[in-house]
C-alpha cells in the first residue's frame, strides 16, 4: 500500500489546544531563562504565572461547557445563558458541548476534564506564588528548573486528566512522575532530600511497572488499550475473565502507590518530609486531582462492568489508609510527616466515594457517589495548599518551620495567619461548616445510600482520631508560648493569597452546594 | 521475507567464529609461562595501589545519556525519512508530513540548546 | 555456467544442508578476501606512510616486503597471551570478539553490483548501524575486564569518542535516506543514479556527495573518529596515553588490530556506497561495474591513510566539541535544508 492510498486523517488539534500551549511555553520559558541575566530571574516566575492564566483561558475558550459554568460562577447563571452562545460564536467553539475524542480517540476533551483541569490551573498557580519566596531564599532552587519542571508536571497531569487510552495515561504520568522526582533532587545538596528523590524514583518506578504490567495484561484479555474499546468489549462479554482479574490487581496496585495509599504509602512520608516544602506543596495538591481523573477514566470509563471486583479492592486499600494514616499521624512532631500522613488517610476517604458508585449492579447512585468524591479532591487540593503554604509562609531562609513546635504561639506572632491555619486544620478535621465537613459528609452520604453502614461508621470513627492531631495544632497556636517572636517575613501578595485561601476554606463551607454541583453536573455530562 | 536475513544469520556465527578463533589458537600455540610480574597491571612501573574499576568522571555517564537521547530520536527520524520522497510526491500529507518532522526536531532543538546551555556537552 | 554446475554437484551432494553449505561457501568468498584486504592494509599503510616521510618502509620480508603482514601475523600468533592478575578472564578473552565480528558480518548486506550481493534485505542499512554499533562493547569491556586504570580509563574514553560521533553520523545517515527512499543499500546506490548530470553523462556529479556535501564531509571525518583513527586516535595515542587495549598481548591482541582495518575497509566500502555512488561509473561512456566501488573503496582507505601521516592528534575535548558542538548542529540544519529543498519545486530528488 502507498502512502497516497493510505486513509490518512488529520487530527483535530483543538481540543488538546491548552496542553499545545503549555508545552510550547514551557519550552519557550526554558529557552529564555538560559539567555536572562540573574537580576531578571523573576521573568521566569512572571511568564511561568502568566502561561498558566493563559492555558487557563485557552481551556475555557475550548470548552463551551466549562465557558457556561466559568460565566455561571462569575455573573450569575442569567448572565451565562445570555453570554455564552455569543462567545460561542465568536469564538468559534466547536468542542466541549459533548464529548469529543481526538488522536484516534487516545484523548479525550469532555467536562470533568475541563472542571479537573482548571482547578488544576488553579493550584498550580497558588502553589507557585507560595512557593516564590521560599524559592528564592534558597540559591539551590532559585533555577528555572522549579518552574519549567513544575509546567511539565502540569503538562503531564492534564495528558492524564484527558487520556482515553491506557498508554496515553501512562504517558502523562510518567511526565508527571519524572518531572517530581527531579523536583524533590533539586535540592541536591540536602541529603534527605536527594535520599526522598531516590525512594521516590525507586518506588514510582517500581509502581509504574506494576501499572504497566496490568495495562498489558488488560490489553491481553481485551484486545485493546481504548478505555472506550475496553468498556465495549467487556459489555459484550468479549473477554478472557481470569487476566482480567490480574490485570485489575496489577491496575490497581499501580494507582494505590501513585494515589499513596495503605499499603502501597510508604513513600509518602518521606517523600513529603524530604522534598523542599515548595515541592512538597506541589506534590500534596495538584497531582491528586489527576490521580483523581485516572482512577475515573480507567475504573470507571474503563472496567465499569468489573466494579464488583475493583471495588472489593478500593474498600480494603480505603479503610486501611484511614486507619494507619489516622493513627501514624498522631506521632508525628514534624508538620509535614504528620500532613503526609493525613493525605494518606484523606486519599483513603476519597477512595471510599468511588466504592460505592455501583451497587449490585445497580449504578443509579453512581453520579452521587463520584462527584462526592470529585468534590473531595477539590477541596482537598485546596485546603492542602493553604496548609502547605503556611509553613511556607513561616519559612525563611536558613530556617524551615516545619517542626509542630515552630507553631507554637502563633497566635501572639500574628492573629491573623493563626486563625487562617485554625480554618485550615477545622476544615482537614471535617469540623462542621468548613468545606472539609460538607466533603466528608457527602461521601459519607454516597456510603451511607449505597447501604455500607459499617463503611461509614468506620470512617467517622477514624476521623474521629484524625481530629485529634488536627486540634493540637490549634492548640500550640493559640495556648502554648511562642518559641521565637520573629515577625512574619513574607511578599504581600503571599499574605493576600493566603488570606484568601483560608477565607475561601471558610466560605466554601458555608456555600458549597455551587462546586457540589459544578461536579455533579460535569460528570454528568461526561460519563 | 525472513529467509534473506538467513545468510545474515549465518554470516554472524562466522563472524563470531572468526572472533574466537585466533584467541583460542593463540593460547593453544602461544607459551604460556605465567609469573607474578608479568602478570601485574599496567601501571607505568608503580605498584597498584587501588582498584582499577575505581570511580570515574560523572561526564561520561552525561555523555551515555544524551547519547541515548540523541540516538532515539535519530530512531524516530528513520522511518520518516526513509518514506519522505513520498510524502513529499503526496499532496494529502505533503505539508503535515514536513511540518510534524519539524516540530519533532524543535522539540529536539530546545533540548540540545539546554544541554549546551547548561555545559553538559563541556569537556573542560 | 560453471557456477551452475558447482550448485548442482553440491545439492546433489549435500542434499537438505545444501543451502547451508552453500550460504557459507559465499561468506567464506567474503572473507577471504576481506581478510587479505585487512592484512595487506595494513602493510599498505606503512608504505604509504613511509613514502610520505620520505621513508621506504618495510622492505625486508620477500620481495617488496611483500611477505610482512604474513610474518607479522606469525609472530603474533607465537607470542604469549598474558592475562593479567585480577581480570575477568572471561570477559577479557570475549571482548576482542565483539569488536572484530560486527566489522565481519556488516558485510553480509554489502551489495557488490546491482545483483550480487549475500542477502538482499530491505532493510540493510539499520542492520548495519544496528551491527556496527557493537563494536564498542568490545572497547568497554577490554577496558573493563583488563583490571587496570589506563585499560579503564582509556575504553571509557574510546567509548565516549565512539557513541558521541554515532549521533553525527546517524543525523548525516538520515538526511542520506531522506534523498533515496530505501533502506536497501543497493537502492541507496541505483537513487544516486539519477538526476540531470547522470542523464547528460556525468554521473559523477549526481551522487550524493555533492548535492550533501556538508553530510558527506560530516561522514567522512566521523568516519575516522569511529574507527578510532589518527588524528583521533585517543584508543591508542602512544606518545600520551595507553589505550584500552595495553593488557593484551599476542593474538588477543592481534584481534583488537585486524578489528580496527576492518571497520577502515567497512566504513570506507559505507561511504562509496552511500556516497560515492557505489559501482556507478563515474562517466557515461564507460560502464557501471564493480571494480568502480574497490577503486572507490581503496580511495577513500587512501583518505585514512593520508590523513593519518598530514594532522596532528586532536586534544579530547577539541573531539568531542567537534562531535557535539559542530556536527550535530551542522547535520540538524542540513537536515531541515535538504527538507525545505525536497518541498520546493527546485527538488531535484523526484
Amino acid at each position: 500500500m502507498t502512502l497516497a492510498e493510505m486513509q490518512f486523517v488529520l487530527p483535530n488539534l483543538s481540543p488538546a489546544s491548552a496542553e499545545i500551549f503549555l508545552l510550547t511555553m514551557a519550552c519557550v520559558i526554558m529557552m529564555v531563562d538560559l539567555f536572562v541575566k540573574e537580576k531578571t530571574r523573576a521573568l521566569t516566575f512572571a511568564l511561568t504565572q502568566i502561561t498558566l492564566v493563559g492555558t487557563a483561558a485557552v481551556t475555557v475558550l475550548t470548552s463551551a461547557g466549562l465557558l457556561s459554568i466559568v460565566i455561571a460562577v462569575l455573573l450569575g447563571p442569567d448572565a451565562s445563558a445570555d453570554l455564552t452562545p455569543r462567545i460561542v460564536e465568536v469564538f468559534g467553539i466547536r468542542t466541549g458541548e459533548e464529548i469529543t475524542y481526538t488522536f484516534s480517540s487516545m484523548y479525550v476533551a469532555d467536562l470533568m476534564g475541563s472542571v479537573l483541569k482548571l482547578t488544576l490551573y488553579f493550584t498550580v498557580f497558588v502553589v507557585m506564588l507560595y512557593s516564590r519566596s521560599y524559592v528564592l531564599d534558597r540559591p539551590q532552587m532559585a533555577k528555572a528548573e522549579f518552574y519549567t519542571l513544575s509546567l511539565f508536571a502540569t503538562l503531564g497531569m492534564m495528558v492524564m486528566i484527558s487520556a482515553n487510552h491506557f498508554l496515553t495515561i501512562y504517558i502523562g504520568l510518567e511526565l508527571l512522575s519524572l518531572s517530581l522526582y527531579a523536583m524533590v533532587a533539586l535540592n541536591r545538596d540536602s541529603v534527605t532530600a536527594t535520599e526522598a528523590a531516590m525512594k521516590y524514583f525507586v518506588l514510582g518506578a517500581l509502581a509504574s511497572g506494576l501499572l504497566l504490567y496490568g495495562m498489558s495484561m488488560i490489553y491481553g484479555a481485551t484486545g485493546t488499550l481504548e478505555i472506550t474499546g475496553v468498556a465495549e468489549r467487556l459489555y459484550m462479554g468479549q473477554a478472557n475473565k481470569t487476566i482480567l482479574i490480574f490485570g485489575l490487581v496489577f491496575l490497581v496496585s499501580g494507582i494505590a502507590f501513585k494515589l499513596g495509599v495503605v499499603p502501597f504509602h510508604m513513600w509518602i512520608p518521606d517523600v513529603y518530609h524530604g522534598a523542599p516544602t515548595a515541592v512538597t506543596l506541589f506534590i500534596a495538591s495538584a497531582p491528586k486531582l489527576a490521580a483523581f481523573a485516572i482512577v475515573i477514566r480507567m475504573l470507571v470509563n474503563g472496567l465499569i462492568v468489573m466494579a464488583q471486583d475493583w471495588q472489593m479492592m478500593l474498600i480494603i486499600l480505603s479503610v486501611l489508609s484511614m486507619a494507619i494514616g489516622n493513627l501514624a499521624a498522631i506521632a508525628q512532631t514534624n508538620l509535614k510527616r504528620m500532613l503526609a500522613y493525613s493525605a494518606i488517610s484523606h486519599m483513603g476517604f476519597m477512595l471510599l466515594g468511588l466504592v460505592t458508585g455501583v451497587v449490585g449492579g445497580d449504578a443509579r447512585f453512581a453520579l452521587n457517589a463520584y462527584s462526592s468524591s470529585m468534590f473531595y479532591v477539590i477541596t482537598y487540593a485546596l485546603t492542602s495548599v493553604g496548609t502547605f503554604g503556611m509553613i511556607l509562609l513561616l519559612a525563611r531562609a536558613g530556617f524551615e518551620s516545619d517542626e509542630l513546635d515552630d507553631f507554637k504561639g502563633l497566635n501572639k506572632r500574628s492573629p491573623w495567619f493563626a486563625a487562617v491555619m485554625m480554618m485550615m486544620m477545622f476544615s482537614m478535621a471535617g469540623v462542621p461548616f468548613f468545606v472539609g465537613f460538607f466533603a466528608k459528609f457527602s461521601v459519607l452520604q454516597a456510603v451511607v445510600a449505597a447501604g455500607y453502614l459499617w463503611l461509614a461508621l468506620a470512617a467517622v470513627f477514624f476521623s474521629l482520631i484524625g481530629a485529634f492531631y488536627y486540634l493540637r495544632i490549634v492548640k500550640l497556636m493559640y495556648f502554648d508560648p511562642p518559641k521565637d517572636m520573629t515577625p512574619i517575613q513574607a511578599p504581600f501578595d503571599m499574605k493576600l493569597l493566603m488570606s484568601a485561601n483560608g477565607l475561601a476554606v471558610a466560605l466554601l463551607g458555608i456555600f458549597p452546594q455551587a462546586l457540589m454541583s459544578i461536579c455533579a453536573y460535569s460528570l454528568l455530562r461526561s460519563l | 521475507m525472513l529467509e534473506n536475513y538467513f545468510p545474515v544469520f549465518v554470516f554472524i556465527l562466522i563472524g563470531i567464529a572468526f572472533g574466537i578463533a585466533p584467541i583460542v589458537i593463540g593460547l593453544l600455540v602461544a607459551p604460556h609461562r605465567p609469573d607474578s610480574e608479568k602478570l601485574s597491571p599496567y601501571e607505568c612501573g608503580f605498584e597498584a595501589f587501588e582498584d582499577a574499576r575505581m570511580k570515574f568522571d560523572v561526564r561520561y555517564y552525561l555523555i551515555a545519556i544524551i547519547f541515548i537521547l540523541f540516538d532515539l530520536e535519530v530512531a524516530f527520524l528513520l522511518p520518516w525519512a526513509t518514506i519522505f520522497k513520498e510524502i513529499v510526491q503526496t499532496e494529502s500529507v505533503k505539508w503535515f508530513g514536513f511540518a510534524e518532522m519539524l516540530v519533532f526536531i524543535a522539540i529536539l532543538v530546545v533540548g540540545y540548546v539546554y544541554a549546551w546551555a547548561k555545559g553538559a556537552l563541556d569537556w573542560e | 555456467m560453471m557456477i551452475d554446475m558447482l550448485q548442482q554437484l553440491l545439492q546433489g551432494f549435500f542434499g537438505p544442508v545444501y543451502p547451508l553449505v552453500w550460504t557459507v561457501l559465499k561468506i567464506v568468498l567474503i572473507i577471504v578476501p576481506l581478510l587479505l584486504g585487512v592484512a595487506y592494509l595494513t602493510f599498505w599503510e606503512r608504505k604509504v606512510i613511509g613514502w610520505m616521510q620520505v621513508r621506504i618502509g618495510p622492505n625486508r620480508v620477500g620481495p617488496w616486503g611483500l611477505i610482512q603482514p604474513i610474518a607479522d601475523g606469525v609472530k603474533l600468533m607465537m607470542k604469549e597471551i598474558v592475562i593479567p592478575t585480577g581480570s575477568d578472564k572471561g570477559v577479557f578473552l570475549i571482548a576482542p570478539m565483539f569488536a572484530f565480528a560486527p566489522a565481519l558480518a556488516a558485510w553480509a548486506v554489502i551489495p557488490f553490483n546491482d545483483t550480487l550481493v549475500l542477502a538482499n534485505v530491505n532493510a540493510s542499512l539499520l542492520y548495519i548501524m544496528a551491527i556496527t554499533s557493537i563494536g564498542v562493547y568490545g572497547i568497554i569491556l577490554s577496558g573493563w575486564a583488563s583490571n587496570s586504570k589506563y585499560a579503564f580509563l582509556g575504553g571509557m574514553r574510546s567509548a565516549a569518542q565512539m557513541i558521541s560521533y554515532e549521533v553525527a553520523m546517524g543525523l548525516a545517515l538520515v538526511v542520506v535516506l531522506m534523498v533515496s527512499n530505501s533502506l536497501n543499500l543497493g537502492d541507496i546506490v541505483k537513487s544516486q543514479g539519477q538526476g540531470m548530470f547522470a542523464a547528460r553523462g556525468l554521473g559523477f556529479l549526481s551522487w550524493n556527495w555533492l548535492p550533501l556535501l556538508p553530510m558527506f564531509a560530516v561522514y567522512l571525518i566521523s568516519i575516522v573518529a569511529e574507527t578510532n583513527r589518527a588524528p583521533f586516535d585517543m584508543a591508542e595515542g602512544e606518545s600520551e596515553i595507553v589505550g584500552f587495549h595495553v593488557e593484551y598481548s599476542g593474538m588477543a591482541f592481534a584481534v583488537f588490530f585486524l578489528a580496527e582495518y576492518a571497520n577502515m575497509i567497512l566504513v570506507s566500502s559505507l561511504t562509496a556506497l552511500l556516497f560515492l555512488g557505489g559501482w556507478l561509473s563515474p562517466v557515461g561512456f564507460l560502464p557501471d561495474s564493480m571494480f568502480w566501488l574497490f577503486a572507490k573503496i581503496t580511495a577513500v582507505l587512501f583518505f585514512f591513510l593520508w590523513i593519518r601521516a598530514t594532522f596532528p592528534r586532536y586534544r579530547y575535548d577539541q573531539i568531542m566539541r567537534l562531535g557535539w558542538k559542530v556536527f550535530i548542529p551542522l547535520c540538524l540544519i542540513w537536515l531541515v535544508v535538504v527538507g525545505c529543498w525536497m518541498m520546493s519545486p527546485w527538488n531535484i530528488w523526484k
